[in-house]
């Protein structure tokens, strides 16, 4: 593996992680699946690219691409956690709406038995 | 007959409903680009069907009903909350980054080396007045960058507390803003969907520069609460903040130190521990964290003043420890620099070059035994690569301990911009789940969450997968030489 051709995968892993930030601001459900799938594209091009260090060893402007792709998957986590901590509360909310509380205090669990929904 | 009138009855009840539907309509087409706009529908209740009775049956129009999802619009509020800060953050820290010379060319950095190298240059030829001018001449040179950065940030301090009253009148006019709306609400303008707009929006806007919490009250107006507990709008009135100072304490380590930014509820309360987030929390963190880190406070002297007061310190009893001559009687050595020694915030202000010492007053002799004709000037020189722990502050050269100040400030704005970023990804995508949660029925959002549950589960996953690969990665990889 020459450098510019591990430069080339570092910069189409970052690409794959842009790509599941953007999905990530969308947030539809739909959305996410096809996140995760971009996320495992970025994973396998990195393992690619960690298999072949050993063999061809890249120069020191490997290291700053690497650094900004681990920046990237920073932002895509944080993304994912904030989106997680909304649909937490709101799941909590939806419980209690549908269900009211519990004995304890605390928001009943969303039914969801026996609902279809279709979309598209 | 009677059967006829009803029919018209029905007929008539169910125009007017429809009649009422249309106008809803009608308003969410009108408002389709208003900003922060929800759309509204209205419910066809059924009426009894008893002819016989009387009853002709047909429909009424129901509730109005907002699509608008209070949770949805309060996460929006809170991501645009640190959003502001994080803006914030970066205005800030741009404006005190250009205070400290990053470079070296210039500013203490440049005039420390071109010091350290006189005094080596003067080490060479101790009787030279050509040296000891020079000597003179980079110290000045030093005082003079110690003054220029400590007013620096001193003048980011004054412009700071003058943001903050800014964004203080900011918070006050949207507030009376808001309590505006309020009043046309108890006028009854409760269901007019351009006044909820503008509400929501004006809201938006607020939560930009604190955290805000808005309830809609049984009437129908808002109630808006600072910090979660400070009131700023209930109905039609207005809660207003001031800012104010918070001087030391007379019993403080510096008492004459400058003083602290408060940030006053309207019953005069100091809410500024409170205030963390937004364009205030922002400022009030600038003013009274981060500054007095380098410029001191009524508890600490500040890193700039450690500076200045540790290095003029060192030099003066170097100097003053040697000899100009060795006599007899020896001549002892003057002090090169002088300072406020009454105020430890105030060092690298007042730092400057005694106005009385003259070129040959410069000791050179360290007086042993054995004495040493250059002995002076080269443990001067020598603290550009000090070997004592005396010539060090907490185990970094003078030039060191510098470079580490103004370090500091490119990674928090670093990470300030950084976390821009972030927050303006995180704040679309905010907007778009407010976007998709308006009219949805509770049964779709239960299968919304149940796909978003498997997916974030997925996902999760993998960001920990890829955060592992590349840290590993990173450090297979070589370092720029």
């Amino acid at each position: 593996m020459e450098a510019a051709r591990g430069a080339e995968r570092l910069a189409t892993a970052r690409s794959e992680v842009h790509r599941a930030c953007e999905l990530l601001i969308a947030s539809s459900p739909d959305a996410l699946n096809d996140c995760s799938e971009a996320l495992q594209r970025a994973a396998a091009i990195l393992r690619e690219f960690r298999a072949d260090i050993r063999e061809y060893p890249q120069g020191p402007d490997a290291r700053p691409l690497a650094l900004q792709l681990k920046s990237d998957v920073l932002r895509a986590g944080r993304l994912m956690e904030r989106l997680a901590v909304f649909y937490r509360g709101w799941e909590r909310i939806l419980g209690a709406m549908s269900g009211g509380y519990t004995s304890n205090g605390a928001p009943a669990a969303v039914d969801r038995q026996g609902r279809i929904c279709c979309r598209g | 007959m009677a059967n006829l009138t009803s029919s018209l009855l029905t007929a008539a009840g169910a125009l007017d409903a429809y009649s009422e539907a249309l106008s809803v309509v009608q308003n969410n087409v009108a408002n389709a680009s208003t900003p922060d706009y929800a759309s509204q529908s209205i419910s066809l209740d059924p009426l009894e069907f008893n002819p016989t009775g009387g009853y002709p049956g047909g429909v009424m129009a129901g509730k109005i009903v907002s699509s608008r999802n209070e949770y949805a619009e309060q996460a929006v509020q809170q991501q645009t909350t640190l959003l502001g800060q994080a803006q914030q953050d970066v205005n800030s820290l741009t404006t005190m980054q250009s205070v400290f010379d990053v470079t070296g060319s210039s500013g203490i950095s440049a005039a420390f080396n071109n010091l350290f190298s006189a005094f080596s240059a003067w080490g060479q030829t101790p009787d030279s007045p050509v040296a000891q001018q020079n000597v003179i001449a980079q110290a000045t040179s030093v005082a003079t960058a110690f003054q220029q950065t400590a007013t620096g940030l001193a003048t980011v301090a004054q412009n700071t507390g003058l943001q903050l009253q800014s964004t203080v009148s900011e918070v006050n006019q949207i507030a009376t803003q808001l309590a505006g709306y309020n009043q046309q609400i108890m006028n009854g303008d409760r269901n007019d969907p351009a006044l909820d707009a503008q509400i929501h929006s004006t809201l938006d806007q607020l939560s930009n520069d604190g955290s805000i919490s808005a309830t809609q009250q049984s009437d129908g107006t808002w109630t808006v609460l600072l910090n979660g507990q400070t009131p700023l709008v209930i109905e039609s009135q207005v809660y207003a903040l001031s800012a104010g100072t918070v001087p030391p304490s007379p019993t403080a380590a510096n008492p004459t130190a400058p003083p602290h930014l408060s940030l006053l509820a309207a019953d005069g309360s100091d809410i500024t521990a409170d205030t963390a987030s937004g364009q205030l929390g922002s400022l009030l963190n600038l003013a009274n964290n981060v500054l007095p880190g380098y410029l001191g406070d009524a508890n600490q002297p500040g890193s700039l003043n450690t500076l200045a007061q540790s290095f003029a310190s060192n030099v003066n009893n170097l100097l003053t420890s040697g000899y100009q001559s060795s006599g007899p009687p020896p001549v002892a050595g003057v002090p090169l620099f002088t300072y406020d020694t009454t105020n430890a915030t105030n060092v690298a202000q007042s730092l400057q070059v005694s106005s009385t010492i003259t070129p040959a007053q410069l000791a050179a002799i360290s007086p042993g035994p054995p004495e040493v004709s250059n002995g002076v000037p080269l443990a001067l020189s020598q603290l550009a690569n000090p070997v004592s722990a005396n010539d060090e502050i907490n185990g970094l050269s003078y030039t060191q301990y510098y470079a580490g100040m103004a370090s500091n400030i490119g990674t928090s704005l670093d990470n300030a911009n950084t976390n821009v970023q972030t927050q303006q990804a995180a704040v679309a995508q905010a907007q778009n789940v407010r976007q998709q949660l308006s009219g949805v029925s509770l049964d779709e959002e239960a299968t919304i969450l149940l796909q978003f549950q498997q997916a974030y589960e997925a996902s999760s996953k993998l960001i920990n997968i890829l955060d592992q690969l590349t840290e590993d990665t990173i450090d297979m990889l070589p370092t720029a030489t």
